[in-house]
């Protein structure tokens, strides 16, 4: 901290250069105001470094988790031993992927372990699966296999996992299931799995995504209103603590509320609120914080272009979920504290273009700098295709890759940590980024939590009034996209991307998927105990009715009878309800 | 047709594709450009959105996909209109369509695809020149 006299004396200096250089400059150049900022220490007046930033991996975190990370400390080795590792993977899991069948995928997966992926399965499940129904149900026709695999039963479950046997079985290599809705009955799958192969669940590592609340906010997979989706995320979270302790039970996403159109803040307030509410479940349930609060992770927060800004979110997230954590639910332990997620900063998903879709490598290069800079791997995402059709290429994949490389190990871009500490500039952002998103936490706090936000429409509605705020601004040309709404003229080429290496996913069987997986479930309903199916389905609902139940034991019951994903689903959807769709 | 009477748009989401940032944010606009506009929310089926569009006399009708099921959706919502004797109602698509499937939408009668990037503003203009051609 500066004395108040430097104080003084700088902000008099300021004044001086304002008058002498900058106004002349300004005029000179017939603006209206500067179009630069210069920052000095008045824009940091009460700053204490100790409180404000620390030491990384010490509260307040916003310095980083760790002095560095499990990545750092061996990526020399590994550059010379030309080990592959999966940036785009979360922890140990590989890259997110999923199509067709379970055959199809398994057969996908054994193909990726041949090109040397060694994680374990990182599930993107279709749209039919993540909506609770089945493949034969109206609702998903053309649907069937399409954003991800589909999984009807357990028997499908299985089926994918005939590709992680022997040194990869899943007592040794963790997974990951983007699913919301249902996720309990794919953990109850994960969980009968390991008994059927005679592994202890207490064994099973992985992390479902579970953050249903964001749902309603952003991506629109919800199947039960926001209340009894918390009892069953409550549920998930007492039982994985009781029998699979080292399963992740969430991972909370700001990512996709960004997506949507949400401002920095927002998704900082909002994805936020989220987390606090599961929280205050496991709380409500009897947890110790301490016993659950590390089993939570963030899959990732949104991201734009906007460097310094993002730089500066991803070190207020730090702080802020550190001080929620240790102020407002007394946490001791620093792990409760720290917000785990695979990647930092990044450019998200919207900023890449279709026009001109090579530029997108420039973009995610910028997200990679960011990243590198603020406490994370300096990973490129995403790769330039993007936004070209669903699925990367293996060459976009390997230039995202390089380009990782490249920034940790050319540019160095990650060999100091937190390199903007203390900066005038940076911290005066940082301050600014937490003192927004904490006046909106509040606001939602006000209205009664994220639930209440979202039953009022609050939150999704404001989601979609800043993406039409964005879309204003691109059209106006108060924000530009180069080769979107500026710098399109005939004088500038249009540079395509040739795909020279195959598409990952094998597009005749996508064709095919959805009849043969209609086979299959036929075959399914054919060979299975019927009254098992049904024994196990009327339990479930029994139970459903009472909230204190805890409904994990009947889903293992349920999946193992043959029971279908959208028989569980429905009958909880009789119970339950469903949720309405928000309007405008 | 009667100049009076604004434009009416059916926004509508077919399938389970929950990602309505695209449909939000064309639904918000046309309607800032003078057009009424009936966003149907998440989740529609084909016969759903051929009904919203019939009920509502609406004179076109945007689809919003994402999920790379567009050809099977479009498909079926042009079918149903045609059973509710609404084969005349223009049909725009916009969202994730790969440039190869254009051709494929443009054969089943679709009026126009818009993708990522198009401005509300061309959107407008082409709905207003589609409609008054009618």
């Amino acid at each position: 901290m500066k004395s108040q006299d430097d104080l003084e004396r700088i902000a008099c200096a300021e004044e001086q250069w304002k008058h002498d250089v900058l106004e002349p400059r300004v005029k000179r150049f017939q603006l209206e105001k500067s179009p630069t900022r210069f920052y000095t220490p008045t824009a940091a007046r009460d700053f204490d470094f100790l409180e404000k930033v620390g030491f990384p991996g010490q509260y307040p975190f916003t310095a980083g988790n760790n002095p560095f990370d499990f990545w750092r400390a061996y990526a020399e080795a590994g550059a010379k031993m030309g080990v592959r590792p999966e940036y785009g993977g979360s922890g140990a899991a590989g890259r997110y992927s999923g199509y067709g069948t379970a055959e199809d995928y398994r057969d996908y997966l054994l193909r990726m372990q041949s090109l040397g992926s060694r994680g374990g399965p990182n599930v993107a499940f279709d749209l039919v699966t993540q909506c609770g129904y089945d493949s034969d149900s109206p609702f998903a026709a053309g649907e069937v296999g399409r954003v991800g695999v589909a999984v009807d039963s357990f028997r499908d479950f299985q089926v994918i996992y005939e590709a992680f046997t022997g040194d990869r079985d899943i007592d040794r290599v963790p997974s990951n299931f983007t699913i919301n809705a249902p996720a309990a009955v794919i953990i109850a799958m994960y969980a009968a799995l390991a008994e059927k192969r005679g592994i202890a669940p207490a064994q099973l590592r992985g992390t479902p995504q579970n953050d249903i609340l964001k749902e309603f906010i952003a991506r629109g997979t919800y199947i039960y209103p926001p209340r009894p989706s918390m009892r069953l995320f409550r549920d998930t979270l007492v039982f994985c603590r009781k029998h699979l302790p080292k399963l992740n039970v969430t991972s909370i996403g700001g990512y996709h509320i960004r997506e949507a159109g949400a401002t920095r803040v927002q998704d900082l307030a909002f994805s936020f609120a989220n987390g606090v509410a599961y929280l205050q479940a496991g709380v409500d349930a009897g947890l110790d914080i301490d016993d659950f609060a590390p089993m939570f992770t963030f899959n990732a927060f949104g991201g734009s272009m906007e460097i310094y800004h993002e730089i500066a979110f991803q070190r207020a997230a730090r702080r802020m979920w550190a001080r929620i954590l240790r102020e407002r639910f007394g946490a001791k332990d620093a792990r409760s504290m720290m917000i785990r997620q695979p990647i930092t900063a990044h450019i998200g998903c919207t900023s890449t273009t279709l026009q001109r879709p090579l530029n997108n490598l420039a973009r995610a290069v910028v997200g990679g700098i960011a990243s590198g800079m603020c406490g994370g791997l300096p990973a490129v995402y995403p790769p330039f295709d993007e936004p070209l059709g669903l699925g990367h290429s293996l060459e976009s994949i390997q230039l995202q890759m390089d380009a990782t490389r490249i920034l940790i190990f050319e540019a160095k871009v990650a060999d100091v940590v937190d390199p903007w500490a203390g900066s005038y500039f940076m911290e005066s952002l940082t301050d600014e980024t937490e003192a927004a998103a904490q006046a909106e936490l509040d606001k939602i706090e006000a209205m009664g939590g994220a639930v209440a936000a979202i039953e009022n429409g609050y939150m999704p509605r404001a989601v979609a009034k800043s993406a039409y705020e964005r879309q204003r601004r691109i059209e106006n040309q108060e924000d530009f996209m180069v080769g979107v709404n500026c710098f399109m003229g005939d004088n500038e080429l249009e540079v395509s991307a040739q795909r020279m290496v195959d598409e990952l996913y094998d597009a005749a069987h996508m064709a095919t998927a959805e009849e043969r997986q209609l086979a299959k479930l036929a075959q399914l309903r054919r060979e299975r105990n019927g009254k098992a199916v049904a024994d196990g389905l009327a339990a479930l609902e029994a139970h459903a009715k009472d909230e204190a139940v805890n409904l994990m034991p009947d889903l293992i019951e349920c999946v193992k009878s043959g029971a279908t994903l959208q028989e569980i689903c429905d009958v909880l959807r009789g119970v339950f309800g469903e949720a309405e769709p928000v309007k405008l | 047709m009667n100049s009076e009477r604004k434009i009416r748009v059916l926004v509508a989401k077919p399938g389970l594709d929950g990602h309505d940032r695209g449909a939000r944010v064309v639904a918000y606009g046309l309607r800032d450009a003078g057009f009424e506009v009936i966003y149907t929310g998440l989740r529609q089926t084909p016969e759903q959105i051929a009904t919203a569009a019939v009920q509502e006399d609406v004179d076109v009708i945007g689809l919003s996909v994402l999920s790379g099921a567009h050809l099977a959706l479009t498909r079926k919502v042009i079918e149903q209109l045609r059973q509710q004797g609404a084969a005349d109602i223009p049909i725009l698509v916009g969202g994730l369509i790969p440039e190869s499937d254009k051709p494929a939408l443009k054969e089943m009668g679709v009026a126009g695809v818009f993708t990522a990037g198009t401005p509300i503003s061309s959107i407008a203009a082409f709905i207003r020149s589609h409609v008054a051609s009618m």
